[in-house]
C-alpha cells in the first residue's frame, strides 16, 4: 500500500448518480487483487472539507494500459466531488487496501450476488474467476434503471447472468432474494459471494441457515484510517462457538463468511 | 528521506524524556505504528505513542464508531485493545525492531489497575522512552473520565507509576473538566515528566432521517481541524503557567499547525486525525519545521517556544 497520486484518464457519468473513474496507476495494476479497495482523498489540496477519505472497490484493472476503475453511486460530499473530476486531474488515493478475495481450490462454480453498487466488486472477482476457468452465475438486484448502462461493463465479462429491478425498468421485475430462494436447488454446489445493502444480505442468510451452502459477503462500514489503525470499522462476528468478537472490515476483511456476520 | 543531520536543531527535552524532534504520533491514531512504517521509517518520529494498553484486553464500543463532522470527526472506539501483556510479547518487540521511541498509554480502571500494567511494563523499561498515563478517554464510562474530574486522584496515580518506574512519564489530560492547569499542577507534583493535552472533546451527532443516533455508544470524541484552535489555547493557558512541559494535540494537520503549538508553548506535538487522512505525515511535518528553521535561520526550535507569551518575536 501506497499513497498515491494518479491521473484520470476519463471520467464517466453512467447515469444521474453513478459514475466511473479511471485513473493510471500501474503500481495498483500490478499489486491489486479483486475486492480490495482504495482510500480517496475527496477534498482539494489542504482543504479538510471532507476531512476523511473515502473507501471504493476496485472495479476494473486494465494491465495493457496500467488502469484501473472505480464505479461509485453520489451520496454526499465526497462522492459528489468525485463526480466532478474531470479527465486529466489528480486522484489522490491509498491503496490497494483490504485482504482481497483469494479463489478457493476446492470449489468450481460461484454465484455472484449482487445489490446496487455492490455489483461494483464483485465485477473484478468474476472477471478472476473466468480467467481462471471458474463457472460463474452473476445475480445482480437494483431499484430502478440506474445501473442500466453498467451492463455494458458486466456483458464483457460474462454472458451467464440475471438482472432484476424493483420497478421492472431494467432487467426482470423482482427481487434477486426470491429468484435465489427459488433456485436454491441449482445453486446447491454453488459458492456465493454477496455484497449489497444490509436488508439483503440478511435475507440471503436468512435462506441459507440449515443449508450446507457456503456464502461469502464484502462488508461495508464507515472508515477512518483504512489501514486497520483506528479501530473504527468494525463489524460484529459470531464465531463457530457462539462468541462474539469485532472485526476490522478494512484489513481483517472485507470479505467474510455471511453466515458468521451479527446482523442484530 | 529525512536527514537526520539537519535535524539537530529539534531536539527537545521534556523533564526528563529527550526527543530527536518534537513531533509525536498520537494515541490510539497510530496503533503501534507498524502499518505506518509501509509508508516512512517511524523511526525518524519524536516517538510513537502507542494505544492505549488496558490489564485485560477490552472489546470497544458497539459499532458505528466513526462519524465525520464539520472539519473533523467522532470517534466512540471504547479502548478496544489486546491488553497490556500481548502488546509486551507481540507487539512492542517488533517496535523496537523499526526503531521508533517508544511511549506506552496505559489506562486502568483504578490506581490499581494503572499500578499493575506499570509493574508489568517494569521488565522493558530500557526499552521504553515513556509510559503515557491516559486520564481522559471521553469513550469509556468509568475510569478515566472520572479520573480527569479528579485531580487527588491524578497526583496519585501519577507517583504511585513514578515509583515503578524509571522510563518518562505522561499524563494525558482532557479539556473536558475546565480543570486543566489544577490537574496539570498535581501531575507535576506526582513526578510526571509532561503533560499531554488535549484529548478527544466529548461530543455526538444523530440522524435526522432515522432519528438515531450515529455513534453506538450514543457520545464520542471529536477531534481533527475542528478542535484546534481549542487546543491551542489549552495548551496557550497551561504553557504559560511553566508549571511543566506541555505536548500540544488537538487538529494539527501540517507544519504550520506544528510551529503554532510550539509558538503558543507546546515542548512537543501531537498528530493524530492526520494519520488517518494522511498516511505520511509526520515525515512531512518533521521536513515542514526543518524547512522552516533553515528559511528563517532558527538554529534551535527551543527558540521558538513559547514565543507568543515571552513576547520576543521581534528577535526572529
Ligand atoms: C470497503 C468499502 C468499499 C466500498 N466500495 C464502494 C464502491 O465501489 N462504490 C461506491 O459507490 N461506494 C463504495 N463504498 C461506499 C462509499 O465509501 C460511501 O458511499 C462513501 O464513503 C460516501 O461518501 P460521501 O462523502 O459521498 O457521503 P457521506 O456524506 O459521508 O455519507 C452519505 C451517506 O453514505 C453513507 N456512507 C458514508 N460512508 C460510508 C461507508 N464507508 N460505507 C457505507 N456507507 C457510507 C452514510 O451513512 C450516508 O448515509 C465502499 C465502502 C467500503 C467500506
Ligand atoms: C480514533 C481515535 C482513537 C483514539 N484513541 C486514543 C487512545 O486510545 N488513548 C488516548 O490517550 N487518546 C486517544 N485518542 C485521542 C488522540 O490521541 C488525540 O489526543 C486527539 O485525537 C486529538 O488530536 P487530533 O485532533 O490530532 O486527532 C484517539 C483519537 C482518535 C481519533
Ligand atoms: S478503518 Fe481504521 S481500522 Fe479499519
Amino acid at each position: 500500500m501506497k499513497v498515491q497520486k494518479g491521473e484520470i484518464v476519463a471520467a464517466r457519468k453512467y447515469s444521474e448518480n453513478l459514475y466511473k473513474l479511471e485513473i493510471f496507476s500501474p503500481y495498483i495494476c500490478k499489486n491489486a487483487r479483486p475486492a480490495q479497495f482504495v482510500n480517496v482523498r475527496c477534498a482539494g489540496f489542504e482543504s479538510n472539507d471532507p476531512l476523511l477519505r473515502r473507501p471504493f472497490c476496485i472495479y476494473e484493472i486494465d494491465k495493457k494500459f496500467n488502469v484501473f476503475s472505480i464505479l461509485f453511486i453520489v451520496k454526499g460530499k465526497g462522492t459528489a466531488y468525485m463526480a466532478n473530476l474531470e479527465k486529466g486531474e489528480i486522484l489522490d488515493f491509498v491503496g490497494p487496501l483490504g485482504n482481497g478475495f483469494n479463489i478457493p481450490e476446492n470449489k468450481n462454480k460461484f454465484l455472484l450476488l449482487g445489490g446496487g453498487i455492490g455489483v461494483a466488486p464483485l465485477c473484478l472477482i468474476a472477471q478472476n474467476l473466468i480467467e481462471n476457468n471458474k463457472t460463474v452465475h452473476f445475480v445482480a438486484g437494483f431499484k430502478d434503471e440506474t445501473f442500466y448502462v453498467w451492463e455494458r461493463d458486466l456483458i464483457k465479462i460474462l454472458r451467464d447472468y440475471r438482472i432484476f429491478s424493483e420497478n421492472g425498468a431494467f432487467g426482470e421485475k423482482g427481487l434477486p432474494s426470491e429468484y435465489i430462494y427459488n433456485s436454491l436447488d441449482t445453486f446447491k454446489e454453488y459458492q456465493f459471494l454477496v455484497c449489497g445493502p444490509l436488508e439483503m444480505l440478511k435475507n440471503i442468510q436468512s435462506i441459507l441457515r440449515g443449508r450446507k451452502i457456503n456464502a461469502l459477503a464484502l462488508m461495508e462500514e464507515k472508515m477512518a484510517c483504512g489501514i486497520g489503525t483506528c479501530m473504527g470499522c468494525v463489524l460484529r462476528i459470531k464465531n463457530k462457538n457462539g462468541d462474539i468478537q469485532y472485526k476490522k472490515i478494512c484489513t481483517d476483511g472485507p470479505v467474510f463468511d455471511l453466515m458468521e456476520v451479527c446482523f442484530d | 528521506m529525512t536527514d537526520f543531520f539537519q535535524n539537530s536543531g529539534l531536539a527537545v527535552k521534556l523533564g526528563g524524556i529527550i526527543l530527536k524532534n518534537p513531533v509525536i504520533a498520537c494515541s490510539g491514531t497510530f496503533a503501534s505504528g507498524l502499518e505506518y512504517n509501509e509508508f516512512y521509517n517511524i523511526s525518524i518520529l519524536g516517538a510513537v505513542t502507542t494505544k492505549s494498553m488496558s490489564l485485560a484486553p477490552m472489546q470497544g464500543n458497539p459499532p458505528p464508531r466513526i462519524c465525520e463532522t464539520a472539519s473533523g470527526m467522532l470517534n466512540s472506539i471504547g479502548l478496544q485493545n489486546e491488553g497490556i501483556d500481548y502488546f509486551l510479547e507481540n507487539e512492542l518487540p517488533r517496535m523496537v525492531e523499526a526503531g521508533a521511541a517508544i511511549i506506552v498509554s496505559i489506562f486502568g480502571k483504578d490506581a490499581d489497575e494503572f499500578t499493575k500494567i506499570a509493574s508489568k511494563i517494569k521488565t522493558y523499561e530500557k526499552e521504553i522512552l515513556a509510559v503515557e498515563l491516559n486520564l481522559s478517554c471521553p469513550n469509556v464510562e468509568k475510569g478515566g473520565m472520572a479520573f480527569c474530574a479528579l485531580p487527588d486522584e491524578i497526583n496519585r496515580i501519577v507517583s504511585l507509576t513514578r515509583n515503578i518506574l524509571k522510563t518518562g512519564i505522561i499524563a494525558k489530560l482532557s479539556s473536558n473538566f475546565n480543570n486543566i492547569p489544577e490537574a496539570a499542577s498535581k501531575a507535576a507534583k506526582g513526578g510526571a515528566d509532561a503533560v499531554s493535552i488535549i484529548n478527544t472533546i466529548a461530543a455526538t451527532a444523530f440522524d435526522i432521517n432515522t432519528f438515531k443516533p450515529r455513534l453506538g455508544n450514543i457520545t464520542g470524541g471529536l477531534s481533527g481541524p475542528a478542535i484546534k484552535p481549542i487546543a491551542l489555547l489549552k495548551v496557550y493557558e497551561l504553557a504559560k503557567e511553566n508549571i511543566i512541559p506541555v505536548i500540544g494535540m488537538g487538529g494539527i494537520m501540517n507544519w504550520e499547525d506544528a510551529i503554532e503549538f510550539i509558538i503558543a508553548g507546546a515542548c512537543a506535538i501531537g498528530i493524530g486525525t492526520a494519520n488517518f487522512i494522511n498516511p505520511d505525515c509526520g515525515r512531512k511535518i518533521i521536513d515542514g519545521i526543518n524547512d522552516y528553521m533553515r528559511r528563517r535561520n532558527i538554529n534551535d526550535i527551543n527558540i521558538l517556544r513559547g514565543i507568543v507569551f515571552k513576547n520576543s518575536g521581534a528577535i526572529i
